[in-house]
């Protein structure tokens, strides 16, 4: 994997980034053939945060979100420039595997996505598997260690072996949540991942959240900016493509310095 | 479109709005039941309750608008600032009862000098009315000129202390005057700081800085 830092400072300079960002994200552009859906956007992100992404719709924070862990290149005709460095290393290198990168940076959906043929313990250990890991005692392990971690083993430990598709919405949510945790990834990409649950089912996945930051970095696009508010430690508001604003949620719900993210989180547009 | 919210906020207005004029009327009544001697302490007390009670409703309220509309932003900060405000609208409503009933304890004072009194009433009723406007046009630079005028109170005030300090040894001192005049020169300052207060929240709506006096 290259290294984006001169080399003589290469320790250090990863040092400090691994301290201080374990996101950095330089002048992204994401496009759509020839359309730039994002422009320029800069930001860092800390490590062991939540960061939400908020904005009207199409407003590109899901394209953002994507091109964090270059899902967004899977999309026919879309392509990133611009430079996503994850703990000193840049994801867009030549160099650098894809997959890997989806294996480091995992992510939710929207809509909960187990796999439809799959038990509730397979789809757990599905990217084990993939990823060749045989070992039948470390798997049972991971499996039920992710989901103690996804909330949800208490609820299924005595049903691992029904169908995935049997849960409830909520459910199946924390379901892919541990299918992506089982995967140890050091960053966690949450596609406005409450949207398709009920009030409980909703709140269960943002304690999750609060929970899982102590191990993951987590960032989250939603619609819903009362959890935005309640679920992250920072806040960006895009628009059209434009980064607006970036800072603590506090300062974000409470005094935000741009007139138009005032106007957008007051409900006064979008 | 009107937000929902916005017809939430129009009322508590109207309801912080009508505590400002209730209050500012009940201490320029309290203040010249003082001077001319007129007894107006169940009037007085009347709307000092009714400052209280429009005090609860306007944190009822308040309290109801934000959990359904979780308000943000200068939204949140202006209803936060609302329930500062007319706890000190309710408090000045205390304090021109509080200079009633000095009247009807130990008045009345025909023969007292009041001119401190006086004096401060009217850079008091003007801080009122500052106050009260401010909020209404949520100006802030109000608090500015609202620390100011409170100096002079405070100034005022301390000086009287010690005048009267020193005015209980002589052998023509009036006790009923001095402690009639320290006591309403004491509402008086506090009635100030409570104005200062408003002025604070009306610079914290507009700007979401807490008042750099503070």
């Amino acid at each position: 994997m290259a290294i984006e830092e001169p080399i003589e400072d290469k320790e250090e300079a990863v040092q400090q980034t691994a301290e201080r960002y374990k996101v950095r994200i330089e002048k992204v552009n994401g496009w759509y053939g020839s359309k730039r859906a994002i422009r320029d956007v800069n930001l860092n992100v800390k490590e062991k945060t939540v960061t939400a992404f908020i904005g009207p719709s199409g407003c590109g924070k899901t394209t953002l979100l994507r091109c964090l862990n270059r899902m967004h290149e899977m999309t026919p005709g879309a392509h990133a420039d611009g430079r996503v460095v994850v703990d000193g290393i840049d994801i867009y290198d030549k160099s650098i595997d894809p997959v890997i990168i989806r294996r480091r940076i995992g992510m939710v959906f929207q809509k909960p996505n187990p796999f439809p043929t799959m038990s509730i313990f397979d789809n757990v250990s599905a990217g084990l598997r993939l990823n060749g890991m045989n070992n039948k005692t470390i798997i049972r392990e991971i499996v039920e260690e992710s989901l103690r971690n996804a909330a949800l083993w208490d609820e299924v430990k005595n049903d691992l072996d029904n169908p995935g598709m049997s849960l409830s919405g909520g459910q199946q949510q924390r379901l892919c949540i541990a299918r992506a945790l089982a995967m140890q990834p050091e960053v966690l990409l949450m596609d406005e991942p409450t949207s398709s649950l009920d009030p409980i089912g909703s709140s269960k996945i943002e304690e999750l959240v609060r929970v899982l930051k102590d191990n993951v970095t987590i960032i989250i696009v939603t619609h819903n900016m009362q959890q935005a508010a309640r679920v992250s430690d920072f806040t960006a508001f895009m628009y059209l493509g434009d980064l607006i604003e970036y800072g603590s949620t506090n300062q974000i719900f409470m005094n935000p310095e741009k007139e138009l993210t005032e106007r957008y989180i007051s409900g006064k547009f979008g | 479109m009107t937000r929902l919210l916005d017809i939430g906020l129009q009322r508590i207005t109207n309801l912080i709005m009508d505590m400002g004029h209730l209050s500012v009327d009940l201490v320029n009544s309290a203040l010249e039941s003082y001077d001319k001697g007129i007894m107006l302490r169940p009037q007085i007390f009347e709307g000092s309750e009714k400052l209280r009670f429009l005090q609860m409703e306007v944190t009822d309220f308040a309290t109801e608008l934000i959990a359904r509309y979780q308000p943000v932003a200068r939204d949140l900060r202006l209803i936060q600032s609302f329930m500062d405000a007319a706890y000190g609208f309710s408090r000045f409503g205390r304090y021109a009862y509080d200079i009633a009933e000095v009247l009807e304890t130990i008045g009345p004072f025909p023969d007292c000098d009041k001119s401190q009194v006086t004096t401060m009433a009217k850079t008091v009723k003007e801080m009122i009315e500052l106050s009260v406007t401010s909020l209404e046009k949520l100006d802030k630079n109000a608090s500015q000129k609202l620390y100011m005028m409170d100096d002079s109170v405070d100034s005022v005030f301390r000086n009287y202390l010690k005048k009267a300090i020193t005015q209980t040894k002589k052998r023509n001192f009036e006790p009923k005057c001095y402690v009639s005049s320290l006591l309403i020169l004491r509402y008086l300052e506090r009635i100030s700081d409570h104005a200062c207060y408003i002025g604070d929240c009306v610079h914290y709506v507009v700007t979401g800085d807490p008042s750099p006096r503070r």
